[in-house]
């Protein structure tokens, strides 16, 4: 009876087929759709893998990103009357992409292909809104955050919709960065981002550009 | 309460219900070739219960299927699969493509070596026919096991190095001792395994022969201690990749006693791969402090010319 079990308990890994199987990973068309090989992952039990890989290789994307912006603000505004302010807010984005590289490495999960481009893509939006004033930074750092903060939330959504207990450290760490961000979002406010010229189009289009990384950072 | 989750239960049997279900909806064909296989060389009157309802099948396994076994309840859906006496469609296969590697070395990846399988476990060589005729399934099948097997050899040194049994090795040695694990094992298939190369590249089987590979490489480079969050990531797991991918060709060209010029070569490569990373940090260090240098110059410059007084 253990010997039958065995091996059937074996094959039971090898069917959890969207669960196991490693990034990616489709039906091999014909043969009945039955064998469909993947090499055990030894890695952590009865996740949704594919849910867990995206959140946290977006999330890293973006606290990657954030990090960049503030850093081309601070290379601007660095010694200006703002800059105390600004570099506050860049150190909480480090502790916040220090924590999603642990649980990057915790989960296993792979990061975006496009790192490179978002590190040359953050410091130049960073910077460019900053050389449009002390107002245009914080114009800036408003958009994003809010962007950020709206992303959050979703998957929050997603993962209390898929168990509540199985990710209560994950569903933690992203509800107290989501609150930290909605923070740095009323602080932009607070230091006058509406009164930047074209403020409307510039937050627009901000945010815009963020909905294309968050997509492109879920899938690359 | 309990009509319900027995109820429940059955549902949910039902949706997870393998063979049986596949049979009745599914292209019949391959099903019913499986259950005719199982049936080949047993007895015809356990047609009975492979007739009747799905629902009678997962309430009591079907009578005179391996009767010295006891039936006994399954209390989740999960765990249902596993206790529930008769196997799914895929356990099958499993077993059948597992008995028929003994028989790789003398019939090659090919739909002979899987019914010769078939007949060692007592099944008709018409099992062959659930499988493809190029021997796809079998190879995929053997790569995913090799990996299975590397994957617990490197757990296995891993907890020996928690424990403090062990030394933790250098990278290289440590890569170089993995990729020689995996490839030692394909040496009793060694003469056949250039068809099973090429029945890899199958545009069919690119998906999955490229996810088994990835997934190797990566589980090597995770219990080598890769922790790297950045595009490193990508570049080592690219050239660990190459690597393998060229030790392994060398492999099959290799005539030496004990593949001694694989190794030597892998060794080679290795260390290539390391001295590549050795020189790139290197260069950046390099680069950085001849920025520091310039930008020391330029604020001497600055101040030997007056332009950084206050006035």
């Amino acid at each position: 009876m253990a010997a039958a079990a065995a091996p059937a308990l074996r094959c039971s890994l090898l069917q959890r087929r969207p669960l196991r199987c490693g990034p990616g990973a489709r039906a091999v068309p014909g043969a009945g759709a039955a064998l469909r090989p993947c090499s055990t992952r030894v890695a952590l039990e009865g996740i949704n893998k594919p849910v867990i890989d995206r959140i946290i290789r977006v999330d890293h994307a973006g606290e990657y990103g954030a990090n960049r912006i503030y850093a081309g603000q601070m290379a601007v505004l660095g010694r200006s009357s703002v800059g105390p302010v600004i570099q506050q807010m860049w150190n909480q984005e480090k502790d916040h992409l220090k924590k999603f590289n642990e649980l990057m490495v915790a989960y296993r999960v792979r990061p975006t292909v496009l790192l490179p481009f978002w590190n040359v893509a953050g410091f130049v939006l960073g910077a460019g809104s900053a050389l449009l004033g002390k107002k245009g930074a914080m114009a800036c750092t408003v958009a994003v955050e809010e962007s950020i903060s709206e992303h959050y939330n979703n998957q929050i959504r997603t993962l209390i919709e898929e168990d509540p207990e199985k990710y209560k450290e994950l569903l933690q760490v992203i509800k107290q960065f989501r609150d930290e961000e909605q923070e740095h979002h009323d602080i932009g406010l607070e230091h006058d981002a509406e009164a930047t010229p074209a403020y409307s189009v510039l937050k627009t289009a901000i945010q815009l550009g963020c909905k294309a990384a968050i997509f492109l950072s879920e899938r690359i | 309460m309990a009509a319900a989750g027995g109820l429940r239960r059955a549902g949910w049997r039902l949706w997870r219900g393998r063979a049986v279900v596949r049979c009745q909806q599914y292209p019949p064909l391959r099903a019913l070739q499986a259950s005719a296989a199982l049936r080949g060389a047993s007895d015809e009157h356990k047609k009975e219960p492979w007739a009747s309802s799905s629902q009678q099948h997962f309430d009591s396994p079907p009578a005179g299927h391996q009767p010295e076994q006891k039936p006994h309840p399954s209390y989740t859906g999960q765990g249902g699969q596993e206790s529930e006496d008769y196997e799914s469609e895929e356990q099958l296969q499993h077993r059948i493509l597992t008995a028929a590697l003994e028989f790789v070395p003398e019939h090659g990846w090919t739909a002979e070596a899987i019914a010769e399988g078939a007949k060692t476990l007592g099944l008709s060589v018409a099992a062959a026919g659930l499988f493809h005729s190029d021997g796809s399934e079998l190879i995929l099948h053997f790569v995913s096991e090799c990996n299975t097997k590397l994957s617990e050899l490197l757990k296995k040194e891993q907890k020996l190095v928690q424990l403090g049994e062990a030394e933790k090795k250098p990278t290289d040695e440590f890569l170089r001792d993995a990729v020689e694990a995996r490839l030692r094992m394909l040496i009793p298939y060694i003469e056949k395994w250039p068809q099973a190369l090429s029945v890899l590249l199958l545009p069919r089987n690119i998906p999955s022969s490229l996810n088994l590979l990835t997934s190797m490489i990566d589980d090597i480079w995770h219990y080598a201690g890769d922790q790297s969050t950045d595009f490193n990531w990508y570049t080592r797991r690219a050239v660990l990749t190459a690597i393998y991918n060229t030790t392994e060709l060398v492999m099959m060209q290799d005539s030496s006693p004990g593949f001694e010029d694989t190794w030597r070569f892998l060794e080679n490569r290795v260390a290539d791969a390391m001295t590549m990373s050795n020189t790139a940090s290197q260069v950046q260090s390099t680069g950085e402090a001849v920025v520091q240098g310039l930008m020391g110059a330029a604020v001497t410059i600055k101040n030997l010319a007056g332009l950084n007084q206050r006035r």
